[in-house]
């Protein structure tokens, strides 16, 4: 089977949607990491230099046009799935079965996927599209010569608007809800599923990234806008 | 535990041929003993339709004891009904009680056309079979069983695969009408065997390119075939087949 016939096979799409799902998991630990430093009592400057070193460090800007397309083909393989899957039963029944058979959240996937692409486009054109392409205000700390672009300040003044904490909350749910079915279901994709390990998979894909995630990235708009 | 007799309002799908539309129509099954199988109480309200001179409702049946496969019957939206790990027949009127309404659909999926009322045309799984599902052995006398030795562990867990009787429950459960419990069962027990190992990288390439060519649905790993399969077959078979599946596909030379 030549590589194109393999990915354009049910199980090789999913192998593209779960490769790409568990990059952007491991990468939503990196941008809450970075995000922690906004609850920082230093004005922003922890923030802010850390901004403008991920706004112009290389390999972090390669990164992050390659995580774009992730997004993107993430979303593309899984929408046809979606469809296709769709298609695969043109005459729906007329009682089904509920949360008898499988889980709420393992059958919302396509869903929460959807407010949080949404959320995300939100997102980038609130920050990244300001921070690269808008006019920020700039800010010099004591003991630094270059002005820093007050991202800070920014986030701050954004999560000051009621409507906007409430759109990240549901957002946060929206993540919550997906990496709670997504985590496992993508570990179960690439074949692990093996009694030894998995209670740790199911740990890390509930705990970790459905709720101590979405939870800790959802406290820093709260207390922003609670200040 | 006590036997008692019910009626019942039966909410059945009628579908003259595949091409017909189809509809549900509301028939009452009274005097239903609480002992019968399920099929049984369809057999006295087929027996009723005939001596009305009506058309009697089309469903498969075979062996009645959990065995062949053929009863496949959505039942107030659960493949099979409400009973875990049985299949219709092994489903007892005492699962119901006196007044309670009773929905019956076919399996519903593309790939299992109805052919008419709650019969469907399940052929997509013997050339999901024929693609790869076997293994080539040459002609001659058999070999001493005893001269291949088999892991004991595995040649359980390959028996509980083999226990698939191709019934379809686990594309009707699932939400994308997705065909991979059934896939993998069939690609495990042998995968499993020594006598698998040969063909390994081919059947699981060629079984999962038909199971797609059919029109199944794909795995989102919801898990509701596991809960439906009246074998019990296991979600781990999933994970094999997609190592098998990978495995065959990063290495296959064709």
């Amino acid at each position: 089977m030549k590589w194109s016939q393999f990915f354009n096979t049910s199980i090789g799409k999913k192998l593209l949607v779960g490769a790409t799902g568990l990059f952007l998991c491991s990468f939503v630990i990196v941008h809450l990491a970075g995000n922690f430093q906004l609850l920082y009592n230093d004005e922003g400057k922890a923030f802010n230099a850390y901004a403008a070193f991920m706004g112009h460090n290389s390999l972090i800007q390669f990164i992050a046009w390659g995580l774009k397309i992730v997004i993107l083909l993430h979303a593309f393989i899984a929408i046809q799935l979606t469809f296709s899957n769709r298609a695969a039963r043109p005459v729906k029944y007329a009682v089904s079965p509920g949360n008898q058979t499988s889980s709420w959240f393992s059958r919302q996937m396509a869903i929460m996927g959807s407010i949080l692409f949404i959320f995300i486009i939100i997102h980038l054109a609130n920050f990244w599209a300001k921070f690269h392409y808008g006019e920020m205000p700039l800010r010099t700390y004591p003991g630094q010569e270059e002005p820093l672009k007050d991202l800070y300040l920014v986030s701050q003044e954004t999560f000051k608007t009621g409507w906007l904490v409430v759109l990240y909350v549901i957002g946060m749910i929206g993540l919550s809800f997906h990496l709670i079915h997504g985590f496992k279901s993508a570990c179960q994709t690439f074949g692990l599923n093996h009694k030894k390990y998995n209670g740790l998979l199911s740990f890390i894909g509930i705990w970790l990234f459905g709720i101590a995630i979405p939870v800790g990235f959802a406290i820093i708009p709260v207390v922003i806008y609670f200040k | 535990m006590e036997h008692y007799n019910m009626n019942l309002t039966l909410k059945v799908w009628r579908q003259k041929n595949k091409n017909d539309q189809g509809r549900f129509e509301t028939l009452q099954a009274k005097n239903i003993s609480s002992e019968m199988s399920f099929l049984e109480m369809f057999d006295v309200v087929n027996e009723e339709l005939i001596n009305e001179g009506k058309d009697p409702i089309a469903f498969d049946h075979d062996c009645r004891e959990g065995i062949c496969g053929m009863c496949s019957m959505h039942i107030n939206g659960r493949a099979h009904g409400p009973w875990d790990g049985t299949t219709t027949c092994q489903l007892h009127m005492r699962a119901f009680k006196d007044g309670d309404t009773i929905t019956v659909e076919p399996w519903r999926a593309g790939a299992f056309p109805v052919v008419k009322d709650l019969t469907v045309d399940r052929s997509a799984f013997d050339r999901i079979i024929e693609a790869g599902g076997y293994i080539s052995v040459n002609t001659g006398n058999a070999q001493d069983a005893n001269c291949i030795p088999v892991d004991k562990a595995k040649a359980d867990l390959a028996f509980a695969a083999a226990a698939c009787i191709g019934c379809g429950a686990c594309v009707a459960a699932c939400k994308n009408s997705s065909a991979m419990l059934f896939v993998s069962a069939k690609v495990s027990q042998l995968a499993l065997l020594p006598q698998g190992h040969p063909e390994k990288h081919s059947r699981a390439l060629n079984m999962v390119a038909q199971m797609d060519k059919e029109g199944f649905g794909s795995c989102t790993n919801t898990g509701a075939c596991e809960a439906e399969c009246p074998k019990e077959i296991s979600l781990t078979n999933i994970a094999r087949l997609n190592r098998e599946f990978i495995g065959a596909g990063f290495s296959s030379e064709k």
